[in-house]
């Protein structure tokens, strides 16, 4: 250490656990220091077993450059004692296992633990086990997967898995659940084929984007018609179906009886493709639009009830933050934004993320923590985002084509799946959100 | 002063005669004496009768004797006398020596006898005051003058006869007495009766002596006497003058007001920019400003302007006129400065230059060149338009030669010359579908109607229609059924049809055969009737067709040119045919000719029209875009040459007020084109952004080793289709790639 260096009062907090709480005094440290070698400073202080990288936040910001430059940025006096609290960092994810599939993966969903739903272009999905090996393949799309959602907790015995495709049609699909402990399960990998249980109809042009709500009942489509549809999940309505509605059946050819599910709302307000729907609370839907807007509705009175407005045609949304009051939009340019739902009317996002150098494909928020996202792009990267910082945590480089759908996958995974036909998880430390 | 100058001249003539030497100064004054004694001698001629004067002369002369100069101070000697004689004061010039001795003495008897004494002393009144008086005055003492008895007649008779000398006598009213006038006086009385100067010692024709010495001096100015002209005003500018104030009065010269100057004038203003003519019509050209010497061209100037040896050795590898023309260099001091050595050479430049440069004055037109461009908005304002390349439809293997949006903007239609046409997902850039033509693809079109997604493909000599399979159970139903070759319009043959609707052999489509290459395709807005154009079909180059009833028709019976684009207006009967140098607007309602528009342009090789129906824009093999309000004129609104190898294709946004152009030299030009509603207002065309990106494709000749002759593909850029819905711009190039360019 350079004597003649200068240095600076800093105290230590944190909210982490005892064992990783060091005493609360002031230490004198050089300027010269920047995460790593605070991360450092705390491990020697912790005299820890194995090093474990630690993150350090100012005045609710993650700390990126040298001590020095924060104290210039934030025209601090050098004498102030500065007042660092330290989070677990994330740390680099790695790459568990890669997937070849047959064509490019469009969706993934990672919202059950116990396995992952992967969408294809070659029209099937799958559905796979933790260890990496298809469980099963949900065939009966006639045309490309593009997104999945899933109702139903982990504690059923089957998940209701419900698929949208390009062929305009949703289908509703009962997949049975692995729990951790059967992970070595009698069905043998990829020779499951299920077939779905209920067809949703109506759409007329290729169906974008699904979403169940957080109570299972209903799911809601976008499509390239812009309208979004609500569906009822458990719909007892296959005994009145319309002549039509039949003849249709036997026009698309499904030989075994499939109930077919109509819609019960419409919603026209958009006018261009509906692209993204999120369904964070059974009241209220978020959807994302080419029409450079995206909307809340209330799904009891169906009536529009937030409109904003974006400069960019929108891709993919993602409701979350503090209370689920923040929304990332990301569309057809390297910009991720982040609105607050409790400014409407206003034209500028709270917050713009600039590293990706193409389109977002897709968004997703933590599931627990509120400051921590994951974003996908065409430029062939996932990108782990702390709000906290205006540059990401952590950038994979994980596809050598286009990375077209991203997601969390229990806590320490990341699973995601691109136009190089791969489907691929990551490992990385989990998140230490409080 | 006569005195004084009589002494300065005794001291001269003694010196005179001890020395004999003379300088000029003396020389003149001698001159002066001299012409004094000639008068004097003429004096002498006239008063022979003044006896003593002569007696003082002889003796004086004799006292000089045998010496000019010394007869010449005598000669003094009598003029002095002369001119106190003069003077009325015989008696005092009796003694010149004493005068001569105490010049104090001399002033003061010259002052008395000035004053001297009139007896009476009234003054010089009238002296009629004491006609009536006794006595005629008064003397110093304040005693009256009596006046003395008159003579009568006959005493004064006697006087003058007793007295010889009475006739001097002269009767001075003003002492009342009698004055005898002096000889000099009788003398002075006489010369003035007989018209001569009273003073016999003034010559007034005294020769002239040239006391100059001129030969060989050279005297500069003339010596000439001053003619008379000079003394005397000038009778013609006189004249000048009389004829000046005449007009003035009556008003035929009317005199400049005086100037004003401006109160406020710019005290430190440019001398650059003074530029005012002067009187010979020549106009003042500052000098260029030198640079002032900065510290590089000091004799020791800092170490940082000294290039480094790289520096130096760089310049080499520079062009010689890019080379720096002065290297700085350090010296120990201004003495070991050598002489500048391109010195010869420059002012051999500076010469020729000189010598060689025309000698014509340019008229400098002093506009701000700012003014002369147009003011348009910045393109920042016009936003959005299409700025990035975000996604490349990769798939093709052959030069991509046209490419169609479907009206939703979710899927992308391309034909290749490698004989594939393809479906593109915009979103992703995925490759939905591929259908091999079996030939060279010339231009595919996606039918305008949402409603009826079908498309039409123009390959080597045929139309096909196809069924891309977008739309859902019901549409595609539709399509099914339209697609289905009915057999009813096939079979009768009372007169051969024009045109054959087939099925296709491989694909399931119509396959519309014509007699030669069809080039272009183009939908009208319904989607129910599209035309296709093939320009070498001579009379049956542009042919109607009707999808639903699955006829084909041939509208015009004659072709102006060779056809080179077909286009139907959005909304009303009306269609754009391009030949090679017109376009021609035909009403099909009314069956005729509506317009004809004259574009100026080498050949036409695209168009495309505004949405609202009004506007057109051209693209020519001359590199050239033409904008047509055809509200407006027949004549093009705005020609603009943008680009630098021909134009492939024009396109106009749906929505967006934007219009592009690509060519071949690679790039697209993208346009802000806004069309108002107000028909008073033109349209606004902003250019906004060049778009880069393609390769050089290969330019593959025209009519090869195939039969059939074959169009030319473009090497660059060949077409160019906005997104119907976003402001994004798909540029499909030779290189075999198609581009989106996002805002």
């Amino acid at each position: 250490m350079d004597a003649g260096e200068r240095q600076v009062q800093v105290r230590f907090t944190t909210r982490l656990g005892s064992d990783l709480r060091v005493e609360a005094t002031a230490f004198s440290l050089p300027v010269h220091l920047n995460r790593y070698g605070l991360s450092q400073i705390i491990n020697t202080l912790l005299a820890l077993d194995g090093p474990r990288p630690f993150d350090f936040l100012f005045d609710g910001e993650l700390i990126r450059t040298t001590l020095e430059q924060l104290y210039l940025s934030k025209n601090l006096s050098a004498e102030s004692i500065l007042v660092l609290e330290y989070i677990l960092a994330v740390g680099p994810p790695e790459l568990q296992s890669s997937q070849p599939e047959k064509d490019w993966v469009s969706a993934v969903n990672g919202v059950n633990p116990s396995l992952i739903l992967s969408g294809s272009y070659d029209s099937f999905a799958r559905a796979w086990f933790p260890d990496g090996t298809c469980g099963s393949v949900l065939k009966g799309h006639s045309d490309a997967i593009t997104s999945i959602a899933v109702a139903g907790s982990s504690n059923d015995t089957d998940l209701d898995v419900i698929t949208s495709s390009k062929d305009k049609t949703l289908r509703l699909w009962k997949v049975g659940s692995f729990d951790r402990v059967s992970i070595i399960v009698p069905l043998k990998p990829s020779s499951s084929t299920l077939s779905s249980v209920r067809i949703f109809k109506g759409h007329a042009a290729s169906v974008q984007c699904v979403a169940a709500n957080p109570s299972n009942t209903q799911v809601c489509s976008g499509s390239w018609d812009s309208t979004i549809k609500l569906w009822k999940i458990d719909s007892e309505d296959e005994d009145n179906e319309d002549e039509q509605a039949l003849k249709k059946r036997k026009l698309d050819g499904a030989k075994q009886s499939i109930a077919q599910v109509t819609a019960f709302t419409t919603h026209k307000e958009h006018t261009q493709c509906v692209a993204a729907l999120e369904w964070p609370e059974d009241r209220y839907i978020f959807s994302a639009s080419w029409d450079h807007s995206f909307r809340q509705w209330d799904v009891e009175t169906s009536i529009n009830t937030l409109t904003m407005t974006c400069s960019k045609a929108l891709h993919c949304l993602s409701v979350g933050g503090e209370g689920s009051l923040l929304v990332a939009t990301g569309g057809a340019d390297p910009v991720l934004r982040i609105w607050d739902t409790r400014m409407p009317g206003t034209v500028v996002p709270v917050l713009q993320l600039t590293s990706h150098t193409s389109w977002i494909s897709s968004c997703k928020w933590h599931r627990q923590s509120p400051k921590h996202l994951l974003t996908s792009s065409y430029d062939g990267t996932v990108k782990m985002w702390d709000i906290r910082s205006k540059v990401p945590l952590q950038t994979v480089e994980a596809h050598k084509d286009k990375v077209l759908c991203t997601d969390w996958w229990r806590e320490d995974t990341v699973v995601s799946g691109g136009a190089d036909c791969e489907f691929k998880l990551f490992k990385y430390t989990p998140i230490e959100w409080l | 002063m006569a005195a004084s100058d009589d002494d300065a001249l005794q001291v001269l003539s003694g010196d005179d005669q001890d020395d004999g030497a003379y300088s000029s100064d003396f020389e003149e004054e001698e001159a002066d004496s001299g012409e004094e004694e000639a008068d004097l001698d003429e004096e002498e001629g006239d008063f022979d009768d003044e006896d003593e004067e002569d007696e003082d002369s002889d003796e004086e002369d004799g006292a000089a004797d045998g010496n000019v100069e010394a007869n010449d101070s005598a000669n003094h000697e009598e003029i002095r006398e002369a001119l106190l004689d003069y003077i009325g004061n015989g008696n005092a010039g009796a003694d010149g020596d004493e005068e001569s001795d105490d010049r104090e003495a001399a002033d003061e008897s010259d002052s008395s006898e000035d004053e001297a004494p009139p007896r009476n002393t009234v003054g010089e009144i009238p002296l009629e005051f004491y006609k009536d008086e006794e006595h005629i005055g008064y003397d110093r003492a304040g005693r009256k003058l009596k006046k003395q008895a008159r003579k009568d007649q006959l005493d004064s008779f006697l006087d003058r006869s007793d007295d010889p000398k009475d006739w001097h006598k002269v009767y001075d009213e003003y002492n009342d007495e009698y004055v005898e006038l002096t000889k000099e006086e009788m003398g002075m009385i006489s010369r003035i009766r007989q018209g001569k100067l009273p003073h016999a010692e003034v010559d007034a024709y005294q020769p002239y002596v040239d006391w100059f010495d001129w030969d060989g001096k050279g005297h500069p100015l003339s010596n000439a006497p001053e003619p008379k002209r000079r003394f005397i005003p000038s009778k013609w500018e006189a004249k000048k003058v009389v004829k000046l104030v005449r007009a003035l009065r009556k008003g035929w010269i009317k005199l400049d007001k005086p100037k004003e100057k401006p109160r406020f004038y710019l005290m430190w203003g440019d001398d650059l920019k003074v530029n005012e003519k002067t009187a010979n019509g020549l106009a003042y050209i500052p000098a260029p400003k030198a640079k002032l010497p900065g510290h590089e061209e000091s004799y020791n100037p800092p170490v940082e302007y000294i290039p480094s040896e790289e520096e130096i050795n760089s310049y080499q590898l520079m062009y010689e006129e890019d080379r720096p023309k002065f290297i700085p260099k350090k010296f120990d001091s201004l003495r070991h400065v050598p002489a500048y050595a391109e010195f010869i050479k420059e002012i051999f430049e500076r010469c020729l230059d000189l010598y060689l440069c025309p000698r014509t004055r340019k008229k400098r037109l002093n506009i701000d060149p700012d003014s002369l461009l147009p003011k348009l908005p910045k393109p920042k304002d016009l936003q959005p338009y299409p700025t990035t390349c975000f996604l490349e439809y990769k798939g093709h293997t052959g030069a991509v030669s046209s490419i169609s949006a479907d009206p939703t903007g979710e899927w992308l239609l391309s034909g290749s010359r490698d004989g594939t046409v393809r479906v593109w997902e915009v979103q992703t850039g995925r490759c939905k579908k591929v259908w091999d033509m079996g030939g060279s693809v010339f231009c595919v079109a996606w039918n305008p109607n949402p409603a009826l997604p079908v498309v039409a493909i123009a390959v080597s000599n045929d139309v096909v229609l196809l069924d891309p399979e977008v739309g859902d159970e019901e549409v595609q139903l539709n399509i099914a059924k339209l697609l289905a070759v009915q057999p009813s319009t096939s079979e009768p043959t009372e007169n051969t049809p024009l045109i054959g609707w087939k099925r296709h052999d491989k694909l399931r489509g119509i396959q519309l055969s014509h007699q030669q290459n069809v080039v272009r395709v183009s939908w009208h807005n319904k989607g129910d009737y599209f035309v296709s154009v093939s320009p070498d079909g001579n009379n049956r180059a542009v042919l109607v067709h009707q999808l639903s009833k699955q006829q084909s028709q041939n509208p015009f019976r004659k072709h102006h040119g060779r056809v080179a684009d077909v286009l139907f207006h959005p909304a009303r009967p009306f269609m754009f045919v391009a030949t090679k140098m017109h376009v021609r607007v035909y009403n099909l309602a009314k069956q005729e000719l509506s317009k004809k528009l004259i574009t100026g342009l080498q050949e036409i090789s695209s168009m495309a029209l505004h949405s609202g129906g009004d506007n057109l824009i051209l693209g020519s093999k001359g590199a050239k875009l033409c904008w047509f309000d055809m509200d407006l004129s027949v004549k093009p609104y705005k020609t603009i040459k943008n680009h630098k190898e021909d134009i492939n294709a024009v396109a106009f946004h749906k929505s967006y007020p934007l219009f592009a152009s690509c060519s071949d030299d690679l790039s697209t030009h993208v346009f802000h084109g806004m069309v108002y509603s107000d028909l008073m207002q033109n349209p606004l065309i902003v250019p906004l952004k060049i778009l880069h990106g393609h390769q050089k494709g290969e330019r593959s000749p025209s009519g090869s080793s195939m039969l059939q002759s074959y169009p030319a593909t473009s090497p660059g850029v060949s077409d160019i289709k906005f997104h119907p819905t976003q402001p994004w711009l798909f540029t499909a190039g030779a290189d075999s790639v198609i581009k989106l360019f996002c805002n």
